[in-house]
Order: structure tokens, then C-alpha cells, then sequence
């Protein structure tokens, strides 16, 4: 035995030896998607042996051990080291690396590697939004990127999105970020004509979105001169790579509910408050109804039950609310929202050849909205194209074709607005007993005309057509010196097409006899581009350069025809309509020409400069200043190259980072510096009437950043983080003054360069990586960015501009932030006669005096209805082939005010239902409540005041994914690269002391400006979704 | 290239003209006139919220407001406050009026001499009853006897000017809306109406702005001048007055067609079931102060939706809004002539039952000052003369509990609040 034992480790070891020199092959896929992954770095560690994977992914290397352990690495992916042991073939997945410094960042007019940057910019993974459930990106990027806010107006598909960079800067003009789709400015914000804001992004499919990066700084933004303040927004498609084409395919379905309910009084309550409310005020007469059945002819109280006879059926003694039996108990919160489900899928192809690459991506969505009638569909296409025609001349290529479908529902200030059916009294049935609905006249047991009847009886459909498309081509002279042309539009044509039979509100005039409205909007915007770049590195010194030459030109071509009389229901276009009412058109055009240059400077790898500038002309401004000039500069010095700290311990990476530049805003309408007169019409004649004051000086507003920022890696980039100071301080604001009413204009405001404000905060971006094993990952992320806003300085004679409407509260005051809200201090009830109580808040009287007369008060600041910290933080988890990822976002130092409360919370003023909390109200002397005394049609405390204000800060459980991927040798079994299967939620908690719907509201008729923020009126909460998903790779 | 880019940069709005085009030449400067005329037809304005705010006002328990619209709601429960809506569309839409003609009369010139006199004449007119209907609503009742101390409104007759202007006496503001609408009455031609101003309709509001003042003498000459001129007849019935364009009794009135126009007094006045709002209730209060056999009554139905009375005289949305007419100048003529003791054009018994006679009620034998304001009172219901009367005749507006008398201030408008933020030199009203 002793001297087989050598003999046997002799053999072995020689089988060992024989064994030594043999051929490794295998694939190396995405284990994002499955995808071959070519061009990926394999070294045998240790040794000078490697290799690299051809275009499917596919590699084969010599080792000489089976102790040998294969390195693979590739940009943008996690390095990952495996064993080779007793294998022949090795299949690897590579992880994303989604922090990685070498990543490369799209920057104005260029791409940049991150850790080259000096600017800040931050970066969404088009990845990480893929197949959220929502209509448009921005709402899938909410609490992904530091000193973005982004609020939904309401939770209406298609809708208006408000997306802040940080802060607000103007009072006037737009504070929304410019957003710019590969390389072309593209239209956005709203095209809407019922006071409801849409949303122009909607048309995007964002599966085709590779990336987004927001510009925030001046060094970032300042390349965009004239209408950089509000922040960049730059959307880069996906592009096919060269090698095997991949097709993906995913199919998703769900449902939607609402994220929260507001409660209203049971028609038990509602009797009780409703009668109690007419007795009151025959009290207060002088006559007792109740005890003294001789004062009950002709007094308030008789009047309420009759009208509570009428809100019963109208009379029907099937439904009378006298008679408990019969009481109906109708929860109009059910009514207006309805089950709401959603289908979307989409395929994607894309790959090619060494000479040409391509991108396809199509998409079908088809989401319900929670509220009645809201429905939202699109259908989209997208081919990116490549082409090398020879070494020195490259093509490009990006198509998009959309068509989206909203029907949508009328704006939150409408009465026919789904979400307005909880005025309703819950004693109205919805239908009578023949099934008919009830409304406020043709079958009438209501004082507000239902949303009921509106889905049923009305058409509101918004067809949108967007076709978005550029070509380029880019020739190298030298090498390191090329020249590009590019020419990109962006064509849009909309039609808001509407119709009201003769049943509805707008139709059942007999005189109408039904009405029809067919709006046409075609939006035409090109930008055309000559570019020259140059790039030398010399020695040490690694130099950048870019001048560009760019004209734009955007048209707004609109068309209204209106008509009414139309013969049969079942006629609802405007040929047949007998008469017409309106017929308009109005054309608007704006152009902007532009230079641009930009150096970058980089010397031993770390210390980084950038120089730009811009000069910017532009149509909408007044002939004395048609011209503007944005410089920035901005530097870098990344610490950890220097010798000193090339060993510092845990740190991997330091970059201090400063800038400071100008950018501008030019979002204001068009023609506004001229004096002009409109026509109008008079008894059939035609006539004219001055409708703007000139300003033959108007300008740009002006916005100076600065920005100080640090970068930082620890423990070999497991830790990663930013943290980032910036002042904006923004003047000769666009700003829409008011004037006296006596200079005899309608629209008694004048638009001037006057008013400074400022925005001043900090960034902290978090990344740490806490495991990560080949099995297991685990990574926790977040940002948080807190921003100060201050409105300095308003029209130089004026330090306060108030809402012109009593309703609202929201006012620019120098020294408060923009928008803030001033109003009247609600002090609850006098406890003595159930009247509603206001601070006097006379400065210089005694701080505690109250009185019940709501004009003797003074206004005093209370609110502020934007965040003053918005954040989000995630966590990634991924083992073996699960992975979760969980979002949460959120926002504070807000307020919300619900304007809405002077009727739905107003202790009974008119019939509509009160929320439920109205119950609290004051009955008799001695009660301490905060609700004042029921008084049908009076006024007690319905006015606006801060009893209708409320704390809006949030956070949410923005979106939940829990996914399953098959493994590679089982996909391939089923002939396929990979198959994943996921569950997908958003919105599932929405933590928040807002007793309203929904604390992320922006109501929509008001949202078109700058002054009216943070407002609830009757707006639909935001969507609470679930669905379950399969993406198949082939 | 930037040459040419340049001229890229220089765009004009396809769908307006600037101000050396509109003043240039006589088409234009007519068309601007008629822009004048179009501001007073503004629905806060004549096209119908000046008329209800009136009657509103002065509900006295004979009408209700039940309409959600809460600014008429703080009008008809006198608790309004310096926002009011229409405080301030009323204060913006009358001075976009004055404003836009008093652009008319900086262009004169241009105008084809044959015309020059009419544009003119229709140019003060419209200033005249703009400023007419400010001073009633944002100042004390002339009434008071204190109009030369009481503030009444800016006069403005300069254009586009952005001064901060101080508000004029009451006193001020009459004697310059005299001035206008005397000049307007002399230079323009006559009429009939056809929603433009005649020598007539200056005439007929010349009697209306001296009836408010108490001067009796000149509101029955100005009456009496539109009566003899013959040009306008009673219509045979009330109600063929009202839900029709322009008839022989209007002396003027806002046109309103499916095309342009709006009348708001249809919008708040009219139930459901006529395409309106529904928001005014008549009460029995005001259907006892008609005589059983009064056609009028014919114009006071049930709303067939809620059941509620309502007026008949605006069911129309279509139909014009009636600002002055006939029956109107019979009534000032026979009250001022029953003041004076006096029968210029006729006596006063006569004129009563000329408007009586019209409603199927018997002649009166004998007329007192009663049965004239009475008549009046009755005639031109919910056409919104009812606050002006009360205040001039110093009545009182009892709503439940509360007492108003006519000189208030809670029956005055507030300086809109718009105003006085932007504006310093504005003194609020009394009581807001």
C-alpha cells in the first residue's frame, strides 16, 4: 500500500498534467436581459492570457490549470472572477454596474465620462424606468434623481407632470427643465384646450430610453443659453450594438386603484346636518319650526326637506329619504372611480453588422384611469440606425412614430369632472328605478350636473400624432478633428375632438339641441445644427473642443370649429351640426439662433476645466434685446491621482468640483413684447380691441449659478457619493405685472424684465454596494436635496401680489418662496354662538384677538406649497436569478390647500356632501370644536382661511419589482436567451398626514402658472398599481 | 449668416396688428369703436352681471340667490369682500370701455369727416355709461347729499395710461359723465337701436344718470326727448319685450346670437331646463306685489326642474340683454312730472296707464307717487334698476333680521383689492 500510494499521486498528478493545457469556452450574457454581451475583457489571472468575446457574446481561452481563475470585465459591468475547476464551458452573467466613474455620461452637445465631469448632472439608467406602469418617464424618475421634483397634477392619464430642477426661478415665465431628445430640443409641456394641462411626453415610449440625465448646474446647462435656468433634460434612445440581433419581447398586465379615499357623510348624517343647517338659520329668524309646527310653512327648515325631497328621486317615494326604508346611501366616491385595468407590450430587436447597427423598438399600451371614463392608450414605433459608410463618414438615423389615444374627462373645476360627483348628496340615486340617470335637469334630482351623465352621453377624445426624427452625418477629416451636420423636428397633430348630445349639460339646451368641438393643433419644430469637434491629447494634456451653429424654428398651427344642433344622437361630428358657433385659427411661431463653443481641458487626468459659451437670439424678444450671451466655466481636480492621496486607506476616489455661469429663460409666449390689437366681434360685426401692452425692451430672465461640489469612493467603490452646494440667483425676472386696471386693459398686466429671486440648497447622493458575490447582490441607494426659495424682489412698487380671486390663497411676497401661501388664520369656533373665528393678526395688537368677521383680519404667511426637501432612496437585491427593487420617495415642508374645502368642508353652506369630519361641528353653547356652526347658504367660515390647509409632506412606496430569470441553461432549453417573470407595484403606501386624497395634487385648471401651486380642488388622487409581467429574450 | 438669421428673429403675430396699424385709418379706428362696444358687452359688465349684482343687492327677501358661485353669493348676502370677482371684472371690463374709446377720440382725426361727429357721439356715450355705472357701484349713493366729498371712481380720459390715479368726488364723476353724454346726445344721430348708441340712448341714460341725482327737472326733459322723438313704440305685450333680439320699445341693448355676445343675466336667471344656472329664486314676497290680472305675472314661471319661480324675462341665452327701454322713460317722465307737478309730454296719470293699459290692468283714475314707483318698480323687475331706486329713493333692503339702509356701505362695491395692491393711491371703501 505504501508504495502504491506515490504511484497512484503519480498518476494522478500526470492526469493533472495531461489536463493542464486544455480550451475554456463559453457565452458571457447581461443578466439584465439576457443578451450576449460582446467585446468583454477574459484574462487568466495572473498570467499575460487573454481574450475577448466575439459579437455573440461567445469567447474560448487556453488555461493551464484547473486552479486557474478567468477575470471577466467590461465598462459598465461588474468585474467578476469564477474558478475555472474541472469545467470546459463557462457561462457567465455580467451585473450591471450602475455607479461605475467610467461610466459615459451624455452632457450638452458631447458625451463625457463621469469621472471627467465638472458640472452636475445626474443620471437615470434607462433600465431602471423600464415597464413602470405609468404614462409618461417623469413619473417614473420621481425620487431617482437628487433636486428633481416631480408632481403630478392629479392622478388623470396623460396629464399634466410638473418637474422641477432645483427649485423655481420665475414668477411669469416657465420653471419647467428644456427637454431635449437625442440632440433635438423637442416640444413639451401642454397643448390642452379644456384648462386641463397635457402632457407632450406622454407620446414617448420610455422602453426606448436608454438614458436621462438632468443638467443641473450652470456648466451643465449654460450650453443651452437662453433656456437653460429651469435645467436640462436629455433623453438618449437605445441603439443597436453590432453582432447577433436580440429580440425582447414583454407583456405586462394589471390593475389601478386609487392611492386614497376622502370620506363623506352616509345619508344618515347628511339628513341629519342638512336639516339642521335650515333649522339654524330659523333660530337665528326668530321662529322654531320644530317645536312650534306653526312656524314650519315657509320656513327654512320646510324648504331643506323639500329640497331633500327633490335630491331623493325627485319626489319618488321608492327612494324619499323621509322614510328610512327607502333612504338611498349612495357613495359618490365609488361612482367616480371605476376598475381600472392595464395591458401593455413591446418588443424590441435590435443588433448588426460591422457597418450598420439598429435599434427597433414598438409598444402597445393600453391603461384605464381610476376616474370614470379616463382611458389611455398608445401605440408607438422607433428605428435608430447606424451606418458606417467609411472610416472617415458615419450616418445616423432616429425615427419615432406615436399615436396615443386619451379619453379623457373634464378639467377639476368642471362639474361634469368624475371626481366632483362626491358634491353629490348621498341620498341622490344614481339612477332611477327605471334605470335613467339622474342630473340637474333632463331627469333632474340634483344641483350638480353629474360626471354620470357626461360618460355617458359625452365624447372627449385627445388623437395625438408625434413623429420625432433626425439625421446626421459626421465626417472625420483628421483624426481628432470632425465636422457634423444634423437636422431634427419634432412634428405633433393633435385633435381634441369633443361631443355633448342632447342630454348633457352643454348639449340639452333646446336651443343647442347637442354640441360639438373639434380642436386642431399641428406643432412643427426643427432644429437644424452644423457642429465642429476637435480633440488632441498632447503629452499630458488632453483638450476638447466643440463650436456649433444651430437654428430652430417652432410653429403652432391651431384650428377650432365649433357647432351645434345636431340631429340624432348617433350624429356627433360637426358635418352634422346645423349651426356653427366658433370657427378660429391662430398661428404663433418662434425662432432661436444660436453659437456655441465649448472647451474642455484636461491635464495629467486630473485637474479639469471647462469653458463655454453661448450666444442666443431669439424671436420672442423686443427688438432693443434680441440678443443674449451665457458664459460658464467650471473646474475639477480629482485628488486621489496626486501623490499624496494615492493611498488614503479606505478612500478610492476624491474630485472637488466648482462652476459658476449664466443661463436664461425664454419660456414665455410668443409676440408678447408688441403692442397689439385682437379682433373681436360686436352684434356680427367685426371690431378690434388693444389686448397687450408693449414692452419694446423685454428680454431674457437672467440666472447666475453657482456650484460647489465633492465626489467620493470608499472601500474600492463600494461606497460611492456626491454632495453638492448651489446658489442660483436669478433677476430681471419675466414677469406678467399687473397694472392698475385703470390703464383700461382686460388684462390689466404688462410683461417685464423686473424682480430677482433665488434658490439656494444642497445635494447628497449615496450609493453603497453591501454585498456583492456573484450570487448575491445587495445595494442600497438614495439622494436627498433640500432647496431654499426666495422671491427677492417683485416689481419694484409692489412687495406683495395677491390672488385676484378670493378662493385661493397662494401670493408672491419679496422674502417668501414663490407661490407662498397668505391668508387668513382660522381660529376655530366661538364656543359662545358657533361663529367661525380669525386671528386679527394685527401686527401691532394683541396677538391672540379674534374676530368672526373674515375681512377685519389680517393676512399673514402660512405655508409653502413647495417641498423644501424632496428625496428617495432604493434598495436592489438580486441572488441567484431573483432580484427585488424597491423604491421609496418622498417629499416635505410643503403644505396643501384644499381650495375646495369652502364647499366640501364648509359645515353645510349648500347641499354638497361634507367630509365627514363636518359632523364635529358646533351645536350649542359651551362646544369646543373647530368646526363652526351649520347655517344653510350663510357663510360661516367658508371663506379662505388656513382652516382648509394641511401639512402636504409624503413619502411613498413608489415602486416595488420582484423578478424571477430563468436560468440560462433552462431559457436556452426553451429556445430562448431568457425568460423572466415579475410582479410589479407603485404607489402601494403612501404614508402622509393629508387627510385628502392624495398630497402630491397640483390641481389641474390651476396649474398653468407659476402662483397657483400645491392646490386640491375636487383632483384625482394619484394611481395605486399592481401588475404582473414576462419578458422573454430570443 | 447672422444677417440673414436676423431677419429670422423678426416675427409678427398673424393674428394681430400693432397700435400704428389699428388708429391709422377710418376702418380701423371704426373697428376699434366697435371694440369699445364690445367691452361693454362683457359679461361682468352690460352682458348681464351689472344687472344681476343689482338686483342681487336689493333681494329684500323677494329673491334668493342659490347658485354655488360664491362672489354673487357675497353680493346677495352683503358680505363681500375687497376680492370679489366682480368687484374687480367689473372695475377691469368698464375701464377696458373707456380705455379703448378714449383711443378712438385720440383718433379722430383720421376718421372720414362726414362721420367724425357719430364716432364721436358713440365714443362718449360709451365712456359716459361706463363711468356712470362705476360711480353707482363703487361710490355712496348720490343720494347722501354728500357727492362732492364722497369718492367715486377714477376719471380716466387719456389712453393707455399706466398713472396711478386717485379716485375723483362722486360729485366729479357726474359732472363729467353729464359732460360726455350731453356732447354724445347733441353729436350723434338718431336712432332706432340697433345695440349702438343714438342720440336717444344718450339721451335715455342722460335721464337715468339725473333721476339718480335727484334732478327731476332735466331727467323728464332727457325722458321726454326720447318719448317725442317717436322713433321707438311700446311692443303690445310684456313679454314680447324680452328673450328676442332688439325690438321698436329698446332703446339700447347688448345684441347677443349664437355667434358673439353672451347674456349672463340668462346664465344665472334661467333654470336648467333652458340651458342656465338656475341660480335665482323669486319669492312669494315679490309675487304679492303684483295685482292678480298683471300679465307681468305671466313673466314669473316655475322652473320646471327644481320648481322654483324664476323670471321669465330671461330665458333666452340668445336673446338680447335689454339695458334701457321705453316703458323706462314713461315711468322717469311721470314720476318727475309728478314730483314738479308738471305735464310736459304728458301727464303722469296718462303715462302710468300707458304702461298699465300694455299688462292688461285697468287705468287708474287718479295717480299718486306711490302708484308710480310702484309701477316702476314692478315693470322693470330683475332688469337691474332695482339697487339704483332704492338708493336714491332712500329706501331700506330687509333680508331676514338685517336692515340696510339705502346709504350702507355694505350696498356699496369695495375698490377691488387688485386695486389697491397695485395702486397706493386708492382709498378702500368703508367697511372692507
Amino acid at each position: 500500500m505504501r508504495k502504491i500510494l506515490p504511484a497512484l499521486f503519480l498518476f494522478v498528478f500526470s492526469l493533472t498534467a495531461m489536463a493542464q493545457e486544455r480550451v475554456v469556452t463559453g457565452k458571457v450574457t447581461s443578466q439584465e436581459d439576457g443578451s450576449p454581451v460582446p467585446g468583454v475583457n477574459i484574462i487568466v489571472k495572473g498570467t499575460a492570457t487573454g481574450t475577448a468575446t466575439d459579437a455573440d457574446g461567445s469567447y474560448s481561452i487556453r488555461i493551464s490549470s484547473d486552479n486557474a481563475v478567468l477575470l471577466f470585465s467590461f465598462i459598465g459591468y461588474n468585474e467578476q472572477e469564477v474558478v475555472v475547476g474541472s469545467r470546459s464551458t463557462i457561462d457567465v452573467q455580467l451585473a450591471l454596474d450602475i455607479t461605475q466613474l467610467s461610466e459615459v455620461i451624455v452632457v450638452g452637445y458631447g458625451t463625457q465620462i463621469k469621472q471627467d465631469i465638472t458640472g452636475n448632472v445626474a443620471k437615470v439608467d434607462g433600465k431602471v424606468i423600464q415597464n413602470v406602469p405609468v404614462t409618461s418617464f417623469e413619473q417614473a424618475i420621481q425620487g431617482r434623481a437628487a433636486g428633481v421634483l416631480v408632481t403630478a397634477q392629479n392622478g388623470k392619464l396623460g396629464q399634466g407632470i410638473n418637474v422641477q430642477i432645483r427649485g423655481a426661478n420665475s414668477i411669469s415665465a416657465g420653471n419647467e427643465p428644456l427637454y431635449v431628445v437625442d440632440g433635438m430640443i423637442i416640444n413639451y409641456g401642454s397643448l390642452s384646450n379644456n384648462g386641463a394641462p397635457t402632457n407632450a411626453l406622454a407620446d414617448i415610449n420610455m422602453n426606448d430610453i436608454e438614458s436621462i440625465t438632468f443638467q443641473k448646474d450652470a456648466a451643465a446647462a449654460a450650453l443651452y443659453g437662453s433656456r437653460g435656468s429651469n435645467g436640462v433634460v436629455i433623453i438618449t434612445t437605445k441603439r443597436g450594438k453590432s453582432g447577433k440581433t436580440n429580440f425582447t419581447a414583454n407583456f405586462q398586465m394589471g390593475s389601478s386603484k386609487p392611492t386614497g379615499i376622502r370620506e363623506f357623510l352616509n345619508s344618515d348624517q347628511y339628513v341629519e346636518l342638512f336639516r339642521e343647517a335650515a333649522y339654524n338659520n330659523d333660530l337665528a329668524d326668530g321662529f322654531d319650526p320644530i317645536n312650534n309646527p306653526a312656524d314650519y310653512p315657509g320656513s327654512w327648515l320646510e324648504y331643506a326637506e323639500d329640497e331633500m325631497d327633490y335630491m331623493s328621486g325627485n319626489g319618488n317615494p321608492a327612494t324619499n329619504w323621509r322614510n328610512a326604508s327607502t333612504r338611498v346611501n349612495t357613495d359618490w366616491n365609488d361612482v367616480a372611480f371605476q376598475d381600472a385595468s392595464m395591458t401593455s407590450f413591446d418588443l424590441t430587436a435590435s443588433g448588426g453588422s460591422e457597418k450598420t447597427s439598429f435599434y427597433f423598438g414598438g409598444g402597445f399600451a393600453d391603461q384605464d384611469g381610476i376616474l370614470l371614463g379616463n382611458q389611455f392608450r398608445r401605440i408607438s414605433g422607433r428605428v435608430n440606425l447606424d451606418h458606417k459608410a467609411t472610416d472617415k463618414l458615419n450616418f445616423g438615423v432616429n425615427f419615432s412614430l406615436s399615436k396615443t389615444i386619451n379619453n379623457r374627462v373634464s378639467n377639476d373645476n368642471a362639474f361634469s369632472t368624475p371626481l366632483q360627483l362626491v358634491a353629490q348628496a348621498p341620498i341622490t340615486p344614481v339612477r332611477d328605478p327605471d334605470g335613467n340617470l339622474y342630473d340637474d335637469s333632463t331627469n333632474p334630482s340634483m344641483f350638480y350636473y353629474p360626471a354620470t351623465m357626461e360618460k355617458e352621453n359625452a365624447r372627449f377624445v385627445t388623437e395625438v400624432f408625434r413623429n420625432i426624427g433626425s439625421l446626421s452625418a459626421t465626417y472625420k477629416i483628421v483624426e481628432g478633428l470632425s465636422i457634423k451636420g444634423e437636422y431634427g423636428f419634432d412634428l405633433l397633430t393633435q385633435n381634441e375632438d369633443r361631443y355633448w348630445n342632447n342630454l348633457t349639460q352643454q348639449g340639452r339646451d333646446p336651443l343647442v339641441n347637442g354640441y360639438g368641438q373639434s380642436n386642431w393643433t399641428q406643432v412643427f419644430n426643427y432644429t437644424t445644427r452644423a457642429s465642429v469637434m476637435w480633440n488632441k491629447l498632447i503629452g499630458e494634456h488632453a483638450i476638447d473642443a466643440v463650436g456649433v451653429f444651430e437654428f430652430q424654428e417652432a410653429s403652432i398651427d391651431f384650428t377650432d370649429a365649433q357647432g351645434q344642433g345636431f340631429p340624432l344622437k348617433e350624429l356627433t361630428r360637426l358635418e352634422s351640426a346645423a349651426t356653427p358657433i366658433i370657427s378660429s385659427s391662430s398661428l404663433t411661431e418662434s425662432t432661436f439662433v444660436s453659437y456655441i463653443g465649448k472647451i474642455n481641458y484636461k491635464f495629467r487626468d486630473k485637474y479639469l476645466f471647462q469653458v463655454s459659451g453661448r450666444v442666443d437670439g431669439s424671436s420672442r424678444f423686443a427688438p432693443n434685446n434680441k440678443y443674449g450671451f451665457f458664459p460658464a466655466a467650471s473646474a475639477g481636480w480629482i485628488l486621489t491621482e496626486e501623490g499624496f492621496l494615492s493611498d488614503a486607506g479606505p478612500l478610492s476616489f476624491l474630485k472637488l468640483r466648482a462652476s459658476y455661469g449664466f443661463t436664461g429663460n425664454a419660456a414665455i409666449p410668443d409676440y408678447i413684447f408688441l403692442a397689439s390689437y385682437g379682433g373681436v366681434a360686436y352684434g356680427g360685426n367685426a371690431g378690434l380691441t388693444p389686448t397687450q401692452i408693449p414692452n419694446p425692451d423685454l428680454s431674457w430672465e437672467k440666472t447666475g449659478q453657482f456650484d460647489i461640489g465633492v465626489e467620493f469612493a470608499f472601500l474600492n467603490d463600494r461606497l460611492t457619493g456626491e454632495f453638492d452646494y448651489y446658489n442660483k440667483q436669478t433677476e430681471d425676472l419675466l414677469f406678467n405685472v399687473p397694472v392698475p386696471g385703470t390703464v383700461g386693459y382686460l388684462d390689466a398686466f404688462q410683461w417685464q424684465n423686473i424682480g430677482d429671486s433665488e434658490n439656494k440648497g444642497f445635494e447628497l447622493v449615496l450609493d453603497y454596494a453591501v454585498v456583492r458575490t456573484s450570487d448575491l447582490t445587495i445595494r442600497i441607494g438614495g439622494n436627498y436635496a433640500n432647496n431654499k426659495n426666495k422671491v427677492l424682489k417683485l416689481d419694484g412698487y409692489q412687495t406683495e401680489i395677491h390672488p385676484t380671486s378670493s378662493r385661493y390663497i397662494n401670493s408672491f411676497i419679496v422674502g417668501q418662496p414663490i407661490g407662498v401661501f397668505f391668508a387668513r388664520e382660522y381660529a376655530g369656533v366661538d364656543p359662545a354662538n358657533g361663529d367661525a373665528l380669525y386671528f386679527v393678526n394685527d401686527p401691532d395688537g394683541d396677538p391672540n384677538a379674534t374676530t368672526n368677521s373674515w375681512n377685519a383680519a389680517n393676512r399673514i404667511v402660512v405655508g409653502n406649497p413647495t417641498p423644501t426637501s424632496i428625496y428617495g432612496f432604493h434598495v436592489d437585491a438580486k441572488y441567484k436569478g431573483f432580484d427585488l427593487n424597491i423604491l421609496f420617495q418622498g417629499v416635505s415642508g410643503n403644505q396643501v390647500y384644499n381650495a375646495a374645502g369652502g364647499f366640501m368642508s364648509a359645515n353645510m353652506r349648500y347641499e354638497d356632501n361634507q367630509t365627514v369630519d363636518q359632523m364635529r361641528r358646533w351645536q350649542q353653547p359651551g362646544d369646543i370644536t373647530d368646526v363652526p356652526q351649520a347655517r344653510l347658504y350663510g357663510n360661516n367660515g367658508a371663506n379662505a382661511s388656513t382652516r382648509f390647509l394641511e401639512d402636504g409632506s409624503y413619502m411613498r412606496l413608489k415602486t416595488v419589482t420582484f423578478g424571477y430569470n430563468f436560468s440560462p441553461e433552462l431559457a436556452s432549453r426553451l429556445k430562448l436567451n431568457s425568460l423572466r417573470l415579475y410582479v410589479s407595484g407603485q404607489n402601494l403606501l403612501t404614508f402622509t398626514d393629508y387627510s385628502g386624497w392624495d398630497p402630491e395634487v397640483n390641481t389641474d385648471f390651476l396649474a398653468g402658472g407659476n402662483q397657483f401651486l400645491a392646490n386640491d380642488f375636487y383632483a384625482a388622487p394619484q394611481p395605486k398599481n399592481l401588475m404582473f409581467g414576462i419578458k422573454i429574450g430570443f | 449668416m447672422a444677417i440673414s438669421c436676423t431677419d429670422e428673429l423678426e416675427l409678427n403675430d398673424p393674428g394681430a396688428i400693432g397700435d400704428n396699424i389699428a388708429l391709422a385709418n377710418d376702418a380701423n379706428v371704426k373697428a376699434v369703436l366697435l371694440g369699445g362696444y364690445n367691452a361693454l358687452s362683457n359679461g361682468a359688465f352690460f352682458g348681464g352681471n351689472t344687472l344681476r349684482n343689482s338686483e342681487l343687492l336689493a333681494a329684500n327677501g323677494e329673491i334668493v340667490w342659490s347658485g354655488t358661485f360664491s362672489d354673487p353669493s357675497d353680493i346677495f348676502n352683503k358680505e363681500m369682500a375687497a376680492t370679489s370677482g366682480d368687484a374687480t371684472n367689473l372695475w377691469l371690463s368698464a375701464y377696458n370701455a373707456i380705455n379703448i374709446v378714449n383711443n378712438v377720440l385720440s383718433a379722430l382725426d383720421v376718421v372720414n369727416a362726414a362721420d367724425q361727429d357719430q364716432v364721436e357721439g358713440e365714443a362718449l356715450f360709451i365712456r359716459g355709461i361706463a363711468h356712470f355705472e362705476l360711480v353707482r357701484f363703487f361710490g355712496l349713493p348720490y343720494s347722501t347729499g354728500n357727492a362732492s366729498t364722497n369718492l367715486g371712481v377714477p376719471i380716466m380720459l387719456t389712453p393707455n395710461s399706466v398713472e396711478l390715479v386717485s379716485r375723483n368726488t362722486v360729485e366729479e364723476v357726474y359732472t363729467q359723465v353729464i359732460d360726455d353724454l350731453e356732447m354724445a346726445e347733441s353729436l350723434l344721430a338718431d336712432g332706432p337701436n340697433n345695440g349702438k348708441a343714438s342720440k336717444q340712448a344718450a339721451a335715455a341714460i342722460l335721464s337715468r344718470v339725473y333721476l339718480q341725482m335727484g334732478n327731476y327737472v332735466e331727467a323728464r326733459d332727457a325722458a321726454n326727448r326720447v318719448i317725442s322723438s317717436g322713433i321707438y313704440d311700446l311692443m303690445p305685450t310684456i313679454a314680447s319685450c324680452f328673450n328676442t333680439g332688439s325690438t321698436s320699445e329698446d332703446i339700447f341693448d347688448i345684441p347677443v346670437s349664437t355667434a358673439d355676445g353672451i347674456n349672463n343675466m340668462q346664465t344665472f336667471y334661467a333654470s336648467t331646463a333652458n340651458g342656465g344656472r338656475g341660480d335665482v329664486e323669486i319669492q312669494a314676497a315679490h309675487v304679492a306685489l303684483y295685482d292678480g290680472t298683471d300679465d307681468r305675472l305671466d313673466l314669473i314661471i316655475t322652473d320646471p326642474v327644481t320648481l322654483e319661480l324664476r323670471s321669465g324675462k330671461w330665458l333666452n341665452a340668445f336673446g338680447n340683454v335689454k339695458i334701457v327701454r321705453l316703458a323706462e322713460m314713461y315711468l322717469t317722465r311721470a314720476e318727475c312730472n309728478q314730483r314738479l307737478g308738471t305735464s310736459v309730454g304728458d301727464t303722469p296719470l296718462n303715462d302710468i296707464n300707458e304702461i298699465r293699459s300694455r299688462s292688461s290692468l285697468d287705468d287708474l283714475g287718479a295717480v299718486t307717487l306711490g302708484d308710480i314707483l310702484l309701477e316702476r318698480r314692478l315693470e322693470l323687475a330683475h332688469e337691474g334698476s332695482r339697487i339704483h331706486d332704492v338708493k336714491r329713493l332712500q329706501e331700506t333692503i330687509t333680508e331676514g333680521v338685517d336692515i340696510y339702509s339705502y346709504s350702507d356701505p355694505l350696498l356699496v362695491f369695495p375698490i377691488p383689492q387688485r386695486e389697491i395692491d397695485v395702486n397706493g393711491n386708492l382709498i378702500q371703501n368703508q367697511g372692507y
